[in-house]
């Protein structure tokens, strides 16, 4: 295995962003990004928890099948990388996720039940309804300049 | 944040396997070979002590219950231990505490193996 890879985060003055190689070894150092974000933020650990899961499925899913190795697709030719853009208004926290790899056919994917899935001990497929489960939106938009990009939005519930 | 690790001992037939660190999409395929390893030596009943893991994502949780589910087929079982109590949040949120069973001390987990 080989070490976590080196993920580069720049701060302006109201955004995050963060650039890391589309391989799964970026994924901690992102789940550390997000994490620490969102303790800044205020948010509970308990939704904290949710946050980073929630963002670890959606990396997970960029380089497991919009860079899936085994294919040779187009952005071979490039360096793939995940760009994330986060920033925070008064009560939201919005996370955009980036690629350059294989479209997903978000329009035709066809919502899991959750529960039903796991009592039928499937071992895969959980991703976004985790996503949706844990995030308040999410959204994806794909276009042949920009690329494709997920937008997970969580609020920040004040008591 | 630890590098994941996994150790292994026995405790009479039963797998004791210790892992450590995030249980993600990139250290998965190192427990799913250990797993499919003793399952081809033929030894179905496993007790994976969770207390040293900081994450566990789908991937991680999709090769659990794959194998628990395999085990079971043998008549053996994949139970976990020790979960800490941020990942089981998680995990019970999600529902899959309800075909994972989930033990607080090793000797409970040991006597689940013997019941009918």
């Amino acid at each position: 295995m080989v070490p976590d890879a080196n993920i580069d985060v720049k701060k302006s003055t109201s955004r995050l962003f963060v650039r890391a190689p589309g391989h799964g070894s970026s994924l901690r150092p992102i789940r550390n990004v997000i994490t620490d974000l969102a303790r800044q933020v205020g948010f509970p650990e308990d939704e904290v928890a949710k946050i980073e899961m929630a963002v670890d499925e959606a990396c997970t899913n960029v380089v497991e099948h919009a860079y899936e190795a085994k294919r040779n697709w187009a952005w071979k030719h490039q360096n793939p990388e995940i760009r994330l853009t986060i920033h925070t208004d008064a009560d939201r926290l919005v996370i955009q996720i980036h690629d350059n790899g294989k479209r997903f056919d978000f329009a035709s994917y066809r919502p899991v039940n959750l529960l039903e899935r796991i009592r039928a001990m499937r071992s895969g497929g959980y991703g976004i309804a985790i996503m949706r489960k844990f995030m308040d939106e999410v959204e994806y938009k794909s276009d042949d300049v920009s690329g494709n990009t997920l937008r997970l939005v969580k609020h920040l519930k004040k008591s | 944040m630890k590098d994941f690790r996994i150790e292994q001992e026995s405790r009479g037939n039963i797998q004791l396997i210790r892992l450590q660190g995030s249980l993600d999409m990139y250290s998965f395929p190192r427990l799913e070979s250990h797993l499919q390893t003793l399952f081809q030596q033929g030894r179905y009943a496993i007790m994976l002590d969770c207390s040293q893991l900081d994450y566990v994502g789908s991937a991680g949780l999709g090769v659990l219950i794959g194998f628990a589910k395999q085990a079971r087929e043998h008549d053996g079982d994949l139970k976990l231990l020790r979960v800490p109590e941020r990942i089981y949040k998680i995990i019970e949120l999600l529902g899959f505490t309800k075909v994972l069973q989930v033990y607080n001390t090793e000797d409970t987990a040991l006597a689940s193996f013997q019941k009918p």
